[in-house]
């Protein structure tokens, strides 16, 4: 899966520390995530776009899947 | 700080709200106190772990005790300060059965399973094979160590593909 979550993070000025503990998970889970190594769980999905106020799939899209990041 | 509407301002107090629990676990110093409960609880089970192991060896009382006492003063002190310590200092993730760690060790574990069941199997035919006469203690406590350092291997390495 792709996803903009570096994009999203980066335009609420938190660093991958805030976003972890935002989420409740480690940074490494975050960094992993960002850069496309880690699919998160439904439930962290989930979680993700209900701390950005968006769907899960304005977030997470799949591979062949464009994805338009709307700030 | 602006908000665009109800529910962006809804996820950002539940940031600060989620903040403020982990400000509550957050790491920091462990008292004083707590340390030396640490270090109580790890000397009476070492002294405890050498006596038992001296009295099933009541030939060399002391030189067993010594023993006894030497493998069992770290892991005795460490859970001491796991029990008393950690709390304190060990900041815990609140949903951490989500991170990525959990999956790394679940892999580690069950690439490290695989492959000792495949070297047991490897292991045994040989013996059948050549029909050696091996003592079985050494070897399975061999067994237990590379699992345990294919398991730690493992994980650095899920670690290092997922980190670079």
């Amino acid at each position: 899966m792709r996803n903009n979550l570096a994009e999203r993070r980066l335009d609420r000025q938190w660093t991958q520390a805030d976003l972890a503990r935002a989420l409740g998970v480690s940074r490494q889970t975050v960094i992993s995530i960002e850069r496309g190594r880690f699919d998160p769980s439904l439930p962290l999905a989930f979680l993700i776009a209900q701390t950005f106020g968006c769907r899960i799939e304005d977030v997470f899209t799949s591979e062949n899947t464009t994805l338009i990041h709307r700030p | 700080m602006l908000y665009v509407n109800a529910e962006e301002y809804s996820v950002s107090r539940k940031m600060r709200e989620d903040r403020i629990v982990n400000d509550q676990t957050a790491k920091r110093p462990a008292p004083v106190v707590h340390h030396l409960l640490a270090i109580a609880f790890g000397t009476i089970l070492t002294i405890a772990v050498s006596l038992v192991v001296a009295a099933s060896n009541s030939d060399d009382f002391w030189l067993a005790a010594g023993i006894g006492a030497l493998c069992a003063a770290y892991p005795s002190v460490s859970l001491g300060a796991w029990i008393f310590v950690s709390n304190h200092t060990v900041t815990r993730d609140l949903r951490g059965e989500e991170s990525v760690e959990l999956i790394w060790m679940k892999q580690a574990a069950s690439g490290a399973f695989l492959d000792v069941l495949i070297a047991t199997l490897a292991v045994t035919v040989v013996l059948m094979i050549g029909r050696f006469d091996v003592d079985a203690l050494p070897v399975l406590l061999i067994l237990i160590g590379l699992s345990a350092a294919d398991a730690g291997l493992r994980y650095l390495v899920s670690r290092y593909r997922a980190m670079r």
